[in-house]
């Protein structure tokens, strides 16, 4: 068998490469997702840090613009209880000059591009200093970078976020969250300077997705959703073809039984012909050679012999026939069968034959199913024999007019079935010959069906009668004894 | 009709009671009857030149009626074939006469049809071969014809007269009125009408005239 083995493969194939599709959207989708958060947080963090910068800018010019007002002196003081990330803010009053060579030419810088200007940066202690020129004193500002952080604000959990964090500047690095970067899977980075010239450092953030941050779940569902799906239709597809042999073997069946029904009688035909031929020559020849003038007795005799011999061997034909076809006998195999389960089986079978004549057959009877004593298989013959019949008895009157009931009764230790419709009913003089075998109405029938059924329903210690229907319309009613419970 | 002349009725069947019954009754109305049981010893053996029928069962072990009658076809035999069958189809009957059968019959036959079939067959078969001889003969007079004396019989069997015979092939009446009367005595026909009848056929066939 090819074929089963060939769905199988496809269906497999099929799950495979529908799955990993499917898998590898949603992979992407997930990361996708994953980016995008990344992308917005590490803008969120370099968005508050560069606040943080400036506002470190427009403290220290502040400071150098309020000085005229001789109030300087507590403010610059005041500060660092103010900001937490201030440590301490220097002064140069007028005249006088940075102790210190660095602040000193962060000074002239400051003075050459009118902002403030690093000074000392050490990013590892978190700290920086910032200078800014002004007149008549110049101020210098000590800033914690740790404590700079607005940690109130930040959009992530700096302790058990994934996401590493860092700020950047000339080789120095200051990590504000160390995030967990480890190897394989997808890597995202980040990297833009603080929007403050004064402080040029990196917001550098990084964020490495690992394997295990997949999807497994969803992509685990969508695998299983889709062999669930592929199975169905593969299970589909084999009862398809399942139903399909099925019907073809049902059909092969009644071909291979018409045809042997044909052998049959072509092979009776033969052999009861040949003696049949001889007894009629002979006979007709010897009341010819009676009828000649003087009459040839003695061959007419010798021809009579014959004539009788082979009606014996006509006879014998015939005895041989009925021991071949012999049916085994149906009284030995009786068990309980329901009535009402043995007619649903049968409108089963003939559901398509009651579909293309338009015929919704009913079932009339007690809820409670009648078992009778019958053979199984013979008892659904003969229903399926009378409802054939009932359907082309049917086929000749309007669709409209076309009603088939199956009646089911029990009584007197007695369960009946009876098969009624709506037909053209059977005329007075065919029916007492109804039963006869090898009696048909139909062009083409063998006039073998209601003998047989009669036959079956006998054997089963039944009967199988036929009635007119009023207004119109044929009834046969089967009556089998009812089963002992 | 003498004894060798009867009509022969050759029964091909394979079943014995069969033959000796049919053989008996068909032998009542004074036909002669050959029985076979086996066709091949039956196409080996019978004679094709005795006047007569055949009479062949369908359904026989080995070799189908219906082939025999392909065969029989095929040699060209010319006796009427009656076929009998048990379990005739309409099939089986469409092919039988298409091939050529005379005459279909089913089993078990009446005497009445059997025997008229019989008799038929035998009437036709005689008349056919009559029908032969007659060609043959008239085919065999119209050879000993000169050239001359054919075109002259065509334009006879065409309708002209003499003087219109002679202008047509450029000769005297009186030598178209020789030919004519030679011819006449070549054929042996007795008059203008026996003439035209026996030999306008031929005339036509051999000259193309139409």
């Amino acid at each position: 068998m090819r074929k089963p083995v060939r769905r199988f493969a496809t269906g497999l194939a099929v799950w495979l490469a529908v799955s990993a599709l499917g898998c590898v959207v949603l992979a992407r989708d997930e990361l996708r997702r994953l980016r995008d958060a990344f992308e917005t947080d590490a803008r969120i963090a370099h968005r508050l840090l560069s606040q943080r910068a400036v506002q470190h800018d427009a403290v220290l010019g502040t400071l150098a613009l309020l000085q005229p007002a001789g109030t300087v002196e507590r403010a610059e003081e005041r500060l660092p209880s103010l900001y937490a990330q201030i440590i301490g803010v220097q002064r140069r009053d007028a005249g006088q000059v940075w102790p210190d060579p660095a602040m000193r030419e962060a000074e002239a810088k400051s003075r050459a591009h009118k902002r403030a200007v690093l000074a000392h940066a050490d990013l590892a202690a978190a700290r920086y200093q910032l200078v800014l020129a002004s007149e008549p004193a110049s101020f210098a500002m000590q800033i914690d970078l740790r404590a700079a952080v607005p940690w109130s604000e930040w959009p992530m959990p700096p302790e058990t976020s994934k996401v590493r964090l860092a700020l950047e500047h000339q080789g120095q690095v200051l990590l504000l969250q160390p995030g967990r970067i480890g190897e394989g899977g997808w890597r995202f980075d980040f990297r833009k300077h603080l929007a403050a010239d004064s402080q040029p450092f990196d917001v550098v953030a990084s964020r490495q997705v690992s394997w295990s941050e997949l999807p497994w779940g969803e992509m685990l569902a969508w695998v299983a959703a889709v062999g669930a799906a592929v199975a169905g239709l593969v299970a589909l597809a084999r009862q398809r073809a399942g139903r399909q042999r099925a019907e073809e073997l049902l059909r092969l069946g009644q071909v291979g039984r018409l045809n042997a029904l044909g052998e049959l009688a072509a092979g009776m035909a033969h052999e009861l012909n040949q003696p049949l031929t001889a007894v009629l020559a002979n006979s007709q020849a010897a009341q010819r050679l009676l009828d000649e003038d003087p009459p040839d007795i003695g061959t007419a005799r010798s021809a009579m012999a014959q004539a009788v011999q082979q009606g014996r061997r006509a006879a014998d034909v015939v005895g041989r026939l009925r021991r071949a076809v012999e049916r085994p006998d149906l009284s030995q195999q009786l068990t309980a069968v329901a009535l009402q389960d043995a007619v649903r089986s049968v409108f089963y079978l003939l559901e398509p034959e009651f579909n293309r004549c338009a015929i919704a057959p009913s079932l009339a009877g007690p809820s409670a199913s009648v078992n009778v004593r019958a053979d199984p298989v013979a008892i659904e013959q003969i229903i399926y024999n009378l409802l054939t019949n009932a359907v082309h008895a049917l086929e000749q009157v309007p669709v409209t007019e076309r009603e088939l009931v199956v009646g089911v009764a029990s009584h007197d230790g007695i369960g009946e079935l009876s098969v009624t419709d709506s037909g053209p009913g059977v005329p007075a003089d065919v029916l007492p010959r109804l039963f006869e075998p090898f009696f048909s109405t139909r062009e083409k029938g063998l006039g073998l069906g209601l003998s047989l059924c009669e036959t079956l329903a006998q054997g089963m210690g039944g009967t199988l009668s036929a009635a007119h229907h009023r207004p119109r319309g044929a009834v046969f009613t089967l009556t089998l004894p009812l089963a002992s419970t | 009709m003498n004894a060798p002349l009867s009509p022969l009725i050759h029964l091909i069947d394979d079943d014995e009671a069969v033959r000796a019954s049919l053989a008996l009754l068909i032998g009542t109305i004074g036909l002669r009857v050959q029985a076979w049981s086996d066709p091949q010893a039956f196409l080996a053996g019978f004679d094709r030149q005795a006047i007569g029928a055949i009479v062949l069962d369908v359904r026989m072990p080995g070799i189908s009626g219906l082939t025999v009658l392909d065969m029989l076809v095929a040699q060209g035999v010319d006796q009427p074939v009656i076929m009998l069958t048990g379990h005739g189809t309409v099939e089986m009957c469409r092919r039988a006469f298409k091939a050529g059968a005379a005459e279909f019959l089913e089993k078990p036959v009446d005497d009445e049809a059997l025997l008229e079939a019989l008799q038929n067959a035998v009437r036709q078969h005689v008349k056919s071969r009559e029908r032969h001889q007659a060609g043959r003969e008239a085919r065999e007079r119209y050879a000993q014809l000169s050239e001359r004396e054919r075109e002259v019989l065509g334009l006879i069997v065409a309708g002209l007269t003499n003087k219109e015979i002679g202008r047509a092939l450029d000769l005297s009446p009186r030598t178209v009125e020789t030919h004519r009367a030679n011819l006449f005595a070549k054929l042996g026909a007795e008059s203008l009408a026996q003439l035209i009848r026996q030999y306008a056929a031929l005339v036509e066939r051999q000259d193309g005239v139409p």
